[in-house]
């Protein structure tokens, strides 16, 4: 089967959608809620392209071709479509790409990973980070101003993290000259950063109540931080600030253990619903309109597969693995 | 439907919840795609889905956890928690919308002290909730309680609803009224749908019965459908024994007796000559009679009726005002199922598609779709299994014609979906109605039973050898599900997503076979077209849409009711003509048509004629139907919130742009009803609009801008005042206040009337409102006898009264 995307003459394989076909033959579109081999229902519109003979906007996902069919998918038009896609998925994801305190460490110290190891006890691991980014770990932080600690997000609930009286206490921990220095990861600063913005009067509380972490640390920074599909292309269509009000209808940095190293945070879901279709009595989705969220049943938490996490297009559905 | 039975609940063992529970599971099946039923009838079982229930339904059925909590979760029928033991449903239908709903529901919630979030009171007596439409828009604003529906219940009535159902509640006894033997000819008819219900006639039938018993008259009572005339109603037609018929509209219960008296004479002498003393008596000394209906002079009684139905033509409502809703030989008396005998008796299919596709008939569910061309397709697509699906899911706030024409004309949808089914192929029809519609539920159900005993439905239909069965299936409530195939992903028992077409359900519908998806109205005009033949069809109508349109006309209208109008009639002759302009002689300012997928059609371009293409130019649409006039009076921003606020709830959830879209576009359209908006949230409002419209893949969220374009379109200057903190209408509340002006006399009626004491109770001053207290319910301007009750701006009250 022959059509044109973009005027380009495209043959058809048997049961491929336009965006297969126009990825094989080198068009890039972008697409969040599409998985191949997995199945999945069109939903964010990214992969918007135009049907030029009937003016219909399309998702290419999971639009079969139809002979001499003309598609547009490079066009101002279509652009704008998608970046609007983007820009009003972002308006309702209030994260953390980044926590605020690795991007401000002026030695350059993850500082949220180095607090992941020590609050799940790995704290060689933490000190070696510590090392990594200190060249005198003791006393580094000493005539520091901390802009970590005023940066941190505990703060605006009740008192930040005490991130320096931490480092100092791990690196106590060890004989520090025979710790290997481990490389902390280098945050791109050019990547989109998705921010979560002002806590309410009740997350406040709830979060106080319920974030029990030995470092107290609320661990914003997003599991999806590097390959999160919504953050890729959000940089590539150089959106800069959220154009709309952000709000969701999702609890925010509500983590739940899903099973093994599996974790699920619901404020980061696009509901694109691949983790619902890809799982038997597994996720589902609950309520609707804008409200409508993605859960996991507790009692149906046992049998997700943690290969499912591959299928999460962000940091939504994800593996950890900190030992 | 919503008869609760909470008085087992608590004291419901362990053992006879789970007896119950296996009984239903026993009754409705365990298949996956029962759930819907299943949970309905749960919920008509407990009054909502006890937890206990639900774990039942996990080990007894192939039903699963992830399936229950989607399904459970997406429509907007099913409770998770317990319910007080009555149910008040608020209607905030677009008719009740323009009339003050909202007001009326914090009332109900002040009256019965729900503090807060709570929506049932504390002693469990009465819940309340908010529901998208019943169906009775010219009653606006209208309340169910229970099974009851009370119309025109403004603010400051909600007290004595509350005490006049209370106290039926008390005395509930009912008189049965004896068999008469001596039957005079003549009868008497009486429109009982479910507005008429609402505005007394079940009071005005009972009393019927009860007098004619007394007098020892005779005369047949019988209830027909829906009469269309809603403002009259009840409407008593007299048919005396010559067959003439004298109209009695606005009937009160004082009246019957002098009314049946007039027309009819008591079996015995004895006792006709004591009710003709007694009768004289009455009548020269008592108040109760001296403005009696009898007196008037015909013309005068029902004048404004004849111009009502003048311009109106009947198709769909064929029959109107005298057919009896289920009498089925009647039915068949007026010609009814002369088309099935036709068709199956002298048509192919071929020669039957061929001449709906000439009759030019288009969906009149919304698209306009040439229902012949579909028609065609299912016949067409391969498949061992076919099916035709009557959509009644009429969601629409401001509508209600599917519902009266279900509850009113039930043998001719079910006539209409069999010819459709012969032509099609198909073996299998199944209704989708509203549960919010039980009226329509009921009579559509025993309407296939006496089909059945009839041979005009199951094996060899009236000896042919085309085989077909109807069944019944609840919507649960969730609009979405007026889209094909969200209603097909309902039945199916899933969350109604719609998938995207192609495939459409013309090829795979559903379970994957090909599907021919009606809407009520359309097929209640295919017996019209077999049986007056197409070319008295495409005589009515304008070049592209033929036949006739069924509207509910309301809002700010004198005579609102379920019109049926010839295509190519203007929107001004029905305002003027039928609906005999607006109430209270206001300015004419726009009018709604077609609810959350239409637009508002200003009143300069009123002259425009009903068809679909002049419609959707015009950026309106069509829809289902619903027509709503608004005058000056009535703001447009607000309309256009109000629809979003619809829309955006009422989203499956899906796709972004409808899903985030339409929120934000509320979130705009928030601020500017608050007056928090700048000017550059119109263009980006503007800009949403058009990329939600363009880029969704339903038909939901492509209409869903619809309101918002047009009213962007019509009455930007609008918008613009908003911006700048004005709302000329005072409809914004948050951007007015209430004042009292110095025409003030100091009667204290306002005082009185305040619900939240904003108005210090003190005698002969002139009246002041506290801003700070003030809900702005607009009782107090209600009772006010100076109109010294007046809004102004936000903060600019102290200018104002100075």
């Amino acid at each position: 089967m022959q059509i044109t995307i973009d005027n380009k003459n495209i043959e058809v394989a048997n049961g491929e959608t336009i965006l297969e076909a126009a990825r094989r033959n080198g068009i890039d579109i972008p697409s969040m809620c599409y998985a191949k081999e997995a199945e999945h229902k069109s939903s964010c519109m990214v992969c918007a392209v135009k049907n030029m003979q009937n003016g219909q906007v399309i998702p290419s996902c999971t639009t079969m071709p139809v002979e001499g069919m003309q598609i547009e998918s490079n066009s101002k038009e279509v652009q704008a479509i998608r970046t609007m896609s983007f820009e009003l998925l972002l308006s309702d994801h209030r994260a953390d790409c980044e926590a605020p305190c690795s991007m401000v460490c002026p030695h350059g110290l993850d500082v949220e990973q180095m607090l992941l190891f020590y609050d799940n006890a790995a704290y060689k691991k933490a000190c070696e980070l510590i090392k990594g980014a200190f060249s005198l770990p003791a006393i580094s932080c000493d005539d520091c101003k901390a802009p970590c600690e005023k940066a941190c997000r505990r703060g605006n609930i009740d008192q930040a993290v005490s991130i320096r009286k931490i480092i100092k206490e791990v690196v106590e921990m060890f004989d520090v000259t025979e710790i290997d220095a481990a490389d902390n990861r280098k945050i791109d600063k050019k990547m989109f950063q998705s921010r979560l913005g002002r806590f309410s009067d009740p997350e406040k509380q709830h979060l106080k109540e319920t974030v029990n972490t030995k470092s107290r640390c609320l661990h914003c920074a997003c599991a999806g931080k590097t390959d999160c599909k919504l953050r890729v292309y959000a940089t590539q269509q150089a959106i800069k600030r959220p154009k709309y009000n952000v709000t969701s209808a999702l609890p925010i940095m509500d983590k739940i253990h899903v099973n093994g190293n599996l974790w699920f945070e619901q404020a980061k879901c696009i509901r694109c619903g691949l983790c619902v279709y890809n799982s038997n009595n597994g996720f589902t989705f609950k309520d609707r309109g804008f409200g409508m969220q993605v859960c996991i049943p507790e009692e149906n938490c046992n049998h997700i597969d943690e290969k499912l996490a591959e299928l999460c297009p962000t940091g939504a559905l994800y593996r950890v693995n900190t030992h | 439907m919503s008869s609760c039975q909470c008085e087992n609940n608590g004291k419901l063992s362990q053992e006879e919840l789970m007896t119950k529970m296996d009984a239903i599971i026993d009754r409705i099946g365990t298949s996956r795609d029962v759930i819907i039923p299943l949970l309905q009838e749960i919920q008509n079982e407990f009054s909502y889905l006890p937890s206990e229930a639900i774990e039942r339904i996990y080990e007894k059925t192939e039903i699963d956890r992830a399936q229950l909590i989607s399904v459970s979760t997406f429509y907007s029928q099913f409770r998770h928690i317990p319910y007080g033991k009555h149910l008040i449903k608020v209607c905030t239908g677009t008719a009740c919308h323009v009339k003050g709903a909202s007001n009326v529901y914090d009332s109900f919630k002040r009256e019965l002290q729900m503090e807060g979030d709570s929506i049932t009171t504390e002693d469990q007596l009465f819940s309340i909730e908010k529901v998208a439409c019943l169906g009775c828009c010219t009653l606006a604003p209208v309340v169910q309680i229970d099974d009851k529906i009370y119309g025109h219940v403004l603010p400051g009535k909600v007290k004595d609803v509350i005490d006049e159902f209370i106290e039926e509640q008390d005395n509930q006894t009912s008189t049965e009224s004896q068999h008469k033997k001596n039957l005079v000819k003549g009868e008497i008819r009486l429109g009982m749908g479910s507005c008429c219900q609402a505005s007394g006639s079940a009071d005005i039938y009972k009393e019927l019965k009860r007098t004619s018993d007394e007098l020892g008259i005779g005369v047949k009572i019988k209830s027909v459908g829906c009469v269309g005339v809603c403002n009259k109603v009840p409407l008593i037609d007299v048919v005396l024994e010559n067959g003439t018929i004298k109209r009695y509209p606005n009937v009160k219960a004082v009246e019957i007796k002098e009314i049946l008296h007039h027309h009819f004479k008591p079996a015995g002498y004895l006792k006709r000559l004591k009710n003709n003393i007694i009768n004289r008596v009455d009548t020269y000394h008592t108040d109760t009679t001296w403005d009696n209906v009898i007196w008037k002079p015909e013309n005068e009684r029902t004048g404004l009726i004849d111009t009502f139905l003048e311009s109106q033509h009947h198709i769909a409502t064929e029959g109107y005002g005298f057919l009896a809703p289920l009498n089925l030989d009647e039915y068949i008396e007026h010609e009814g199922f002369k088309a099935l005998k036709t068709t199956l008796s002298s048509y192919t299919r071929e020669n039957l598609i061929q001449d709906i596709l000439k009759s030019g008939i288009r969906g009149r569910g919304g698209g306009g779709f040439a229902s012949g061309k579909k028609w065609e397709i299912v016949a067409a697509a391969d498949g061992q299994q076919k099916y035709v699906i009557c959509n009644g899911d009429e969601g629409d706030p401001g509508a209600f014609m599917d519902r009266m024409i279900l509850e009113s004309y039930p043998y001719r949808v079910i006539e209409g979906m069999i010819i459709a089914g012969y032509a099609v192929g198909a073996t299998k029809g199944i209704f989708y109605i509203r549960a919010e519609y039980p009226l329509a539920v009921k009579r559509i159900k025993r309407a296939l039973e006496l089909c059945r005993e009839k041979n005009l439905l199951g094996k060899q239909i009236l000896g042919s050898d085309f085989s077909f069965d109807i069944s019944i299936f609840e919507g649960a409530g969730a609009f979405v599900c007026g889209e094909e195939t969200a209603l097909i992903a309902s039945i199916e028992g899933d969350r109604g997503f719609p998938k995207q077409r192609p495939p459409f359900p013309a090829v795979k519908g559903l379970n994957g076979f090909p599907t021919l998806v009606n809407n009520v109205e359309t097929l209640s005009q295919i017996s019209f077209i077999i049986r007056k033949g197409v070319e008295s069809y495409t005589q009515i109508g304008t070049e592209n849409s033929k036949g006739t349109k069924v509207f509910a006309l309301a809002g700010k209208i004198k005579n609102g009711g379920l019109i049926e109008v010839p295509m190519g009639i203007s929107l001004n002759q029905i305002i003027e003509k039928i609906g005999g302009g607006l109430e209270n002689n206001e300015k004419l300012k726009a009018v709604q048509i077609g609810g959350p997928s239409g637009g508002c059609i200003p009143a300069d371009l009123c002259d425009v004629k009903v068809d679909f293409d002049a419609f959707n130019q015009m950026g309106a649409m069509m829809g289902s139907g619903g027509l709503v006039v608004l005058s000056e009076k009535d703001c447009m921003v607000d309309m256009a919130r109000y629809f979003l606020a619809f829309t955006s709830e009422q989203s499956c959830g899906k796709c972004t742009f409808c899903r985030v879209g339409t929120q934000r576009m509320l979130d705009i359209l928030d601020k500017l009803c608050s007056g928090q908006a700048q000017m550059d949230d119109i263009d980006k409002l503007e800009e949403l609009a058009i990329n939600v419209k363009q880029s969704s893949l339903c038909g939901l969220g492509r209409t869903a801008p619809n309101p918002v374009l047009t009213t962007l379109k019509y009455f930007r200057e609008e918008y613009v005042e908003h911006v700048n903190g004005i709302c000329k209408t005072g409809i914004c509340k948050d951007m007015i206040d209430f004042v009292v002006t110095d025409d003030c006399i100091g009667c204290t009626k306002c005082a009185k009337a305040c619900p939240v004491d904003a108005i210090p109770y003190e005698p002969y001053e002139v009246h002041h409102i506290d801003t700070e207290l003030c809900v702005k319910c607009g009782l107090c301007i209600d009772e006010c006898s100076y109109d010294a009750i007046i809004k102004v701006k936000k903060g600019e009250g102290d200018k104002e009264t100075r």
